[in-house]
C-alpha cells in the first residue's frame, strides 16, 4: 500500500526550505493562472512573458513598479505590525484614504509654508489621520468587544466616501471642468523625484520605515512585548503584559503607516487629492504581509513583486486584450498558493511504507 | 498470572507467538523504533497486551511511551518493527485503522463536544443510517454504562459534568466502537481520589470482560494497586518488564524506574520565619469563602484539596489575574491594587502556575523569549531590551538547571513537559523572588524531575515564603511547614506539619467531613 501522510515537523522548517516551498508556491500559481490564460483563449506562455516584460523589462516599467510598490511597502510594514499581535487589520485601505486627506487638508491651508516645515507637518497629519482611523476599531475592540476585522473593513468604505465627498465638494478645484479632484498643491508640498528618474525620494522614506520597524522588534522592549503577546495572550496576562495598550499601539503605529502611504501618494504621485488614488493598495498590502511572513526586508520584495503584477497586467491588456481582472485573479492565487504553502513550516508529508 | 514477559523474541523465528500463559496476545509490538532526527524515542521496543490483563507502562517523561502509544494508534509509523493485532501483522497507517483494529485512546484531555450530551458525544462520527433513533441510541449507552458499572446520564450535556463524568463518557465513546485494547493516558491526573477508584472498578470490570488495557501512569502506588504486568521505559527501551506482584514496594519499582534509588524524601531543615509576604484576610468572591491565610519568609505554607474547590480563584487573585473584591490581599506589604500596578521584576511574586504551556510560556517562541517574558524588566536600558545580556544569562541558567535541549533557540513546543516546567522555574528563581505561589509544581513530571523541583522550592524557601498548592498530600507532607486544608472555597484548617493528629484527618478535611467550625469546639 503506498500513500501519503502528513507527519508534524520537529524542528520548523529552516530559511533555504522556506525559500524553497515560497518559489514553489509562485510558481503553482504562475502555473494556474497559465491554466487560466489558455482557458480564456490566450496563449499561456506568451501572457507570462508579456507580463514579466511588461512589469520589470524596461526602464519604464522597472520605475514604475517601484513607484507603485512604494505605497504597498507602507501599508504592508502598517498591517504587518498588527498582524504581529495577532489583531487583523483589514483596514489599511481606509487608513491610508484618510491619510492623504489629512496630508491634503495641510497641503491646502497652509501651501506657503517653506518645504521643510510644510512637508513634516502634511506628514505628522497624514499620521495621525491615519493612525486615528486605526485607533477607532481598537478602542471599539476593547470598549464593546467588535471583532476589528469586520470593524476595520467598514471603516475603509466610510473613509473612501469621506475622500469622495471632499473631492467631489469642499475641496473641488473650480478650474478642473467638473473632474473630482483638489487644485494642484504648492511646490513646498511636493515630494520630488530621485534625479532624472520617475521615481520619488519616497522610496528612502520606505527604507528609513522599514529600518525602524525591524528595529523596534528586534530592540525594543515593546517590540517584545507585541510579540510575545502576539503568540498568547493568556501568556501575556500572565507576564503583566499590558496587552490592551499594546492592541491601541500597534492599530495607532498601523494607521500612521498607511497613512503616510496615503500622504506620499497624494504628493508625490498625484500631486493633488483624487479618487483615482484608491486602487485597492491597502488591500494587496495584506498579500504582501502574508508573501513576506512579516518580515520587513521581505515586505519589500513582495511589494515590488505585486506591483510589478499590477504593472505588467497592464500590458498584458493592451497586448494580448487579457481582462484587466486577471491581475487581481493572480493575486489571489498567489496569496492562497503561499497561505497554503505555510503548511510546510511545521509539517511534511511522507510516503507511507509498503508493507 | 504472575509469570516474568519474556524479554526479547528476536530470535524465535517467524511463528505464531505465545504468551506464558499459552494465549495470543491481543497486540504484540516487536521491535518497533522510531527517532525522530538523531535521537531514538522508542528503540527495539518489544511488547505485548493481553486479554484481561491491565498492562502498566512506566517511564520517566520523555522515556518515549507517548511516542509508543501514537505508533499504536496509528499517529505515528514506526521506522522499523511490526504490530501484530491477535498474530496477524497489521499496519495502522491511520488512525481510523487503529480504531477499527480495535485500539482505543482515553487521551488526558477529552475529545469531546462540550455543547452536546452524552449520547450525542457517543454516537458522533460513527457511519451508519441516515436517521437519528435517540430512544435507542440513549437505550443502547445506559445498558453500556450499566454493564461496565457506571453511572451516567445519557441525555446529560458535557459542559454539566465533572471531569470524572467526563472521563467516563470517553471511556463509553470507546466502549461503544467495540475497542478491544484501551489505553489510559494518566487516567487519574484530573480526578478526585474518589473518581479514581470508580475508574479503577471500571478497569477491573472492563479486564473481567476481555479487555486488553494499557495504563500509563506515574503515580506508582496507583501501578502498584491496579497492574497485572509492569514495563518501564527508559530513553525510549524497554528495561524491564515484570508481573506486578513480583514487586514488593513502590520503592522497588521507583528504583527501577529511575535507575537509582530515589525514595522521594528530601531534606527540609526547619528555618526561622521572618517577615509576611502574603497576607490574605477574609477574600470572598463567588467561590471563596472568607478566605485568611498567611506566608512568612522562609516557610511553605501547603494548600491541599481537591481540585475546583477554590483553589484555582485563589491563586489567581493572589497573582493578580483576578481583582480581589476589596483589598483583602497584602504582598510584600502592600496593598493589592499599588503591587500589582506597577510590580517589580525582581525580589517580588513569582507564580509558577499548573499550566505551563498555555500560561507560562509562549509556545511560538524560542526560550530567550521565554525566558525574557517575565524578566524582561532586569534587561531593559530606556525603551531598548539588551538581548544579549540576556542571552548569556538565559544560556547559563539553561545549563544550570540542565534543561534538554540545552539549546536557546528551541522553540517551547519542542521541549518535554518535564523540561519546559523546569524552565518556568528557572526563570523564575532567576528573578529571585519573596514570594512564590506554586501551583501543581510537579503534575506529570516523573520522579527525578519531581524530586529536582522539590529541592528548588526548599532552597528558593531560604528567600522566599512559598504558596504551594498542590493535589498531592505527599508533596504537601514532604515539602510544607504548614499545611492547609481547602474545601468548598474556604480552608477548613491550616496545622503544623509535625502534627500528626491533623495529618491524619486530611482526608476527612478534604472530603467537606470536617468543618473548622467542629474543630475549634
Amino acid at each position: 500500500m503506498v500513500g501519503i501522510r502528513i507527519v508534524k515537523r520537529q524542528a520548523p522548517l529552516g530559511f533555504w526550505g522556506a525559500c524553497l516551498v515560497l518559489f514553489s508556491a509562485l510558481l503553482l500559481s504562475l502555473l494556474l493562472s497559465g491554466v487560466l490564460l489558455f482557458l480564456g483563449g490566450t496563449p499561456p506562455i506568451k501572457g507570462i512573458i508579456t507580463l514579466f516584460q511588461g512589469a520589470f523589462c524596461s526602464r519604464w516599467a522597472l520605475e514604475d513598479s517601484v513607484l507603485k510598490a512604494i505605497p504597498i511597502f507602507l501599508c504592508s510594514l502598517g498591517v504587518a505590525v498588527a498582524f504581529r499581535l495577532k489583531i487583523w487589520n483589514i483596514g489599511a485601505e481606509g487608513q491610508f484614504a484618510l491619510g492623504a486627506v489629512g496630508a491634503t487638508w495641510v497641503a491646502l491651508t497652509f501651501p506657503d509654508w517653506p518645504k521643510f516645515v510644510l512637508l513634516p507637518a502634511m506628514i505628522c497629519m497624514a499620521m495621525v489621520a491615519g493612525g486615528a482611523w486605526g485607533f477607532i476599531p481598537a478602542l471599539l475592540r476593547q470598549r464593546l468587544k467588535t471583532n476589528e476585522i469586520i470593524v476595520t473593513l467598514m471603516l475603509n468604505y466610510i473613509a473612501i466616501l469621506f475622500l469622495d465627498y471632499l473631492v467631489y465638494g469642499v475641496w473641488k478645484d473650480p478650474t478642473s471642468f467638473g473632474f473630482p479632484m483638489t487644485p494642484s498643491f504648492s511646490d513646498q508640498a511636493i515630494v520630488g523625484k530621485i534625479g532624472s528618474s520617475t521615481i520619488n525620494w519616497g522610496l528612502a522614506h520606505c527604507l528609513v520605515l522599514g529600518v525602524l520597524v525591524w528595529g523596534f522588534f528586534k530592540y525594543t522592549r515593546i517590540g517584545f512585548e507585541v510579540k510575545a503577546a502576539g503568540d498568547s495572550v493568556r501568556a501575556a496576562k500572565y507576564a503583566g503584559l499590558p496587552y490592551d495598550r499594546l492592541v491601541i499601539l500597534v492599530m495607532v503605529m498601523s494607521g500612521a503607516l498607511a497613512g503616510w502611504a496615503g500622504f506620499l501618494e497624494a504628493s508625490a504621485t498625484v500631486n493633488r487629492l483624487q479618487p483615482s488614488i484608491m486602487v485597492g493598495y491597502g488591500y494587496t498590502a495584506i498579500v504582501v504581509a502574508w508573501l513576506a511572513r512579516l518580515n520587513p526586508l521581505g515586505i519589500g520584495v513582495a511589494s515590488i513583486l505585486l506591483a510589478g503584477l499590477r504593472v505588467g497586467v497592464e500590458n498584458l491588456q493592451l497586448d494580448l486584450q487579457v481582462p484587466a481582472a486577471f491581475g487581481g485573479i493572480l493575486e489571489g492565487l498567489i496569496l492562497l498558493t503561499v497561505l497554503a504553502g505555510g503548511f510546510f513550516t511545521y509539517y511534511r508529508f511522507e510516503r507511507r511504507k509498503k508493507r | 498470572m504472575g509469570h516474568r514477559i519474556p524479554v526479547c523474541y528476536t530470535n524465535c523465528g517467524d511463528g505464531e507467538k505465545l504468551t506464558m500463559t499459552g494465549a495470543v496476545p491481543l497486540i504484540r509490538l516487536e521491535n518497533i523504533s522510531k527517532s525522530f532526527g538523531s535521537v531514538y524515542a522508542n528503540e527495539d521496543v518489544s511488547l505485548e497486551i493481553e486479554e484481561g490483563k491491565i498492562l502498566a507502562l512506566l517511564g520517566e517523561n520523555g522515556a518515549g511511551k507517548s511516542t509508543l502509544m501514537s505508533i499504536l494508534a496509528g499517529q505515528l509509523q514506526p521506522d522499523s518493527g511490526t504490530i501484530y493485532l491477535q498474530g496477524q501483522p497489521v499496519v495502522f497507517s491511520t488512525t481510523e485503522k487503529a480504531i477499527s483494529g480495535g485500539i482505543g485512546m482515553v487521551y488526558q484531555h477529552f475529545k469531546l463536544v462540550d455543547a452536546m450530551t452524552v449520547v450525542e458525544n457517543i454516537f458522533l462520527g460513527q457511519k451508519g443510517a441516515s436517521w437519528l433513533r435517540w430512544k435507542e441510541m440513549r437505550r443502547a449507552v445506559r445498558d453500556l454504562a450499566e454493564l461496565y458499572g457506571m453511572d451516567v446520564d445519557p441525555a446529560a450535556r458535557i459542559s454539566e459534568l465533572s471531569m470524572g463524568e467526563r472521563q467516563q463518557v470517553e471511556i463509553l465513546k470507546l466502549l461503544h466502537r467495540k475497542s478491544s485494547i484501551l489505553i489510559f493516558d494518566e487516567p487519574t491526573a484530573v480526578l478526585t481520589p474518589r473518581e479514581a477508584d470508580n475508574l479503577f472498578a471500571t478497569m477491573k470490570k472492563m479486564i473481567e470482560l476481555g479487555k486488553g488495557i494499557v495504563f500509563i501512569s506515574h503515580k506508582l502506588d496507583e501501578v502498584m494497586a491496579i497492574a497485572d504486568n509492569i514495563a518501564i521505559l527508559r530513553r525510549g527501551q524497554i528495561v524491564d518488564k515484570i508481573a506486578a506482584d513480583k514487586v514488593s514496594s513502590t520503592a522497588e519499582l521507583a528504583e527501577r524506574m529511575v535507575g537509582r534509588e530515589v525514595l522521594l524524601k528530601v531534606d527540609r531543615q526547619p528555618l526561622e520565619p521572618r517577615q509576611i509576604v502574603l497576607k490574605v484576610t477574609g477574600l470572598s468572591d463567588s467561590v471563596l469563602k472568607e478566605v485568611t491565610l498567611s506566608v512568612r519568609q522562609g516557610e511553605i505554607l501547603g494548600l491541599v484539596g481537591v481540585a475546583g474547590n477554590g483553589q484555582k480563584p485563589l491563586v489567581e487573585t493572589i497573582c493578580g489575574l483576578k481583582k480581589p473584591t476589596r483589598d483583602r490581599v497584602r504582598i510584600l506589604g502592600m496593598d493589592w491594587a499599588r503591587f500589582f500596578k506597577n510590580p517589580e521584576w525582581d525580589k517580588a511574586l513569582s507564580y509558577i502556575p499548573e499550566d505551563r504551556q498555555g500560561l507560562a510560556t509562549c509556545q511560538g517562541l524560542d526560550l530567550l523569549d521565554n525566558f525574557l517574558l517575565t524578566t524582561r524588566d532586569g534587561f531593559c536600558k530606556g525603551p531598548w531590551l539588551q538581548r544579549e545580556t540576556a542571552r548569556n544569562k538565559a544560556v547559563r541558567v539553561i545549563e544550570d538547571f540542565d534543561i534538554r535541549p540545552p539549546d536557546i533557540n528551541a522553540f517551547a513546543w519542542q521541549l518535554s513537559g518535564g523540561n519546559l516546567q523546569k524552565m518556568v522555574l528557572a526563570r523564575e528563581f532567576f528573578r529571585k523572588p519573596r514570594l512564590i505561589v506554586a501551583e501543581q509544581p510537579t503534575q506529570g513530571l516523573d520522579i527525578a524531575a519531581t524530586e529536582d523541583v522539590w529541592n528548588l522550592l526548599l532552597k528558593a524557601r531560604e528567600a522566599a515564603g512559598i504558596l504551594l498548592v498542590t493535589g498531592d498530600i505527599a508533596e504537601a507532607l514532604a515539602l510544607s511547614d504548614r499545611i492547609g486544608v481547602m474545601y468548598n472555597g474556604r480552608i477548613v484548617e491550616i496545622f503544623y506539619s509535625d502534627d500528626e493528629e491533623k495529618i491524619d484527618l486530611i482526608p476527612q478535611m478534604m472530603a467537606g467531613l470536617r468543618s473548622s467550625e467542629n474543630s475549634k469546639t
